[in-house]
């Protein structure tokens, strides 16, 4: 498979990298693929809380650029997928204590072992960017639809294209169909339209992400998650199946009709 | 899409206007008062033509293979 190597970022801090990258490493896990998830964000280390894991850590990532212990070593076991596993960060080095070479050659040193590699990007279009990028053979650029993040995900895809990557695809986060619905939020098209990148998926907001979140307990887990629905679609398509996306169209109520009827907002 | 109740612009529509905007200047890495500026100077050199419509004189960034600033100088009729 050549789409191994998936690297998750998205400029602007807070739209979802990290949920996301979690998420998506649980739903292939859970389908029977070897997946690790590397946390690349080094000195703000959280892909270890999506997945429940910040206990089980004893080395991370700089321990094994640092030559402290193998990479093997590092790999803490998911505790609820089988065949998922997660190179977590550092919390208490910098951005720069990785270069793109010693994750390079982490990567390869995993790349044989895995059928995916996710890297959750820092935020930032730095050095510690530029590193998690250049191992991938994927990029996914995550954005939600407001101003300052889709104009962020535009310059990161510029920059993915000088260090001369493929382009990257596209993860609309946290789209809510009643703001769309009322004009005061842009549809996933508008987004595509503006960034003019291929469409990967569109999760919506979630009330109960956030304690998901609060639990360790990746949404994919959970039939009754809509937007762990979605990133149950997402994986799909990283698997390369044509699936269909999600209908997200906000269905109004009667008094909202009755309110847009007399002018109302 | 177009008129929002009493003839209001959605704040979606307004959103998507600016960011085609800004981003068109930044994939160009120009400063958003350079074609401003560009046009100005253009308009002011056109002055002793004549047969120039100034009025018409269009200019756009657009981003195909290289960022490139378009200038349309229309010939009065």
């Amino acid at each position: 498979m050549a789409d191994k190597v998936i690297c998750v970022t998205s400029g602007k801090g807070g739209v979802g990298k990290s949920t996301i990258t979690g998420n998506l490493a649980t739903a292939l896990a859970a389908k029977g693929y070897k997946v690790v998830a590397i946390d690349a964000d080094i000195g703000l280390r959280n892909l270890d809380l999506i997945l429940g894991l910040e206990n089980r850590i004893v080395y991370d990532i700089v321990h094994v650029a640092e030559g402290v212990c193998p990479v093997e070593k590092a790999l803490v076991k998911d505790k609820r997928t089988k065949n998922l596993y997660l190179l977590p960060a550092a919390q208490t080095k910098d951005k720069s204590a990785i270069k793109p070479e010693d994750l390079v050659s982490i990567v390869e040193k995993l790349r044989d072992k895995f059928d995916f590699i996710f890297i959750d990007s820092p935020a930032g279009i730095e050095e510690g960017f530029k590193t998690a990028v250049t191992p991938a053979d994927t990029i996914l650029v995550v954005a939600n639809p407001e101003m300052a993040s889709i104009r962020d995900a535009d310059r990161v895809t510029g920059l993915c294209e000088a260090m001369g990557k493929p382009e990257p695809k596209l993860i609309v986060n946290r789209l809510d169909p009643r703001k769309v619905a009322k004009g005061d939020m842009l549809d996933a098209e508008d987004v595509v339209q503006i960034l003019g990148l291929e469409l990967l998926g569109i999760v919506p907001e979630d009330k109960n992400m956030v304690s998901y979140i609060n639990r360790g307990e990746p949404a994919v887990l959970f039939e009754e998650s809509i937007a762990g629905k979605a990133l149950r679609n997402v994986g799909e398509r990283l698997l390369g199946k044509e699936v269909p996306f999600l209908n997200l169209e906000y269905n109004e109520g009667f008094f909202e009709k009755l309110k847009k009827l007399f002018g109302g907002e | 899409m177009g008129l929002w109740p009493f003839g209001k612009k959605s704040s979606k529509e307004i959103a998507k206007k600016r960011l085609q905007l800004v981003l068109k200047y930044d994939r160009a890495g120009l400063p958003p008062n350079a074609i401003e500026e560009v046009k100005n100077a253009i308009l002011n050199a056109l002055k002793e033509f004549p047969f120039i419509d100034a009025a018409g004189v269009s200019i756009n960034v657009s981003h195909d293979d290289s960022e490139k600033i378009e200038i349309e100088v229309p010939v009065k009729s």
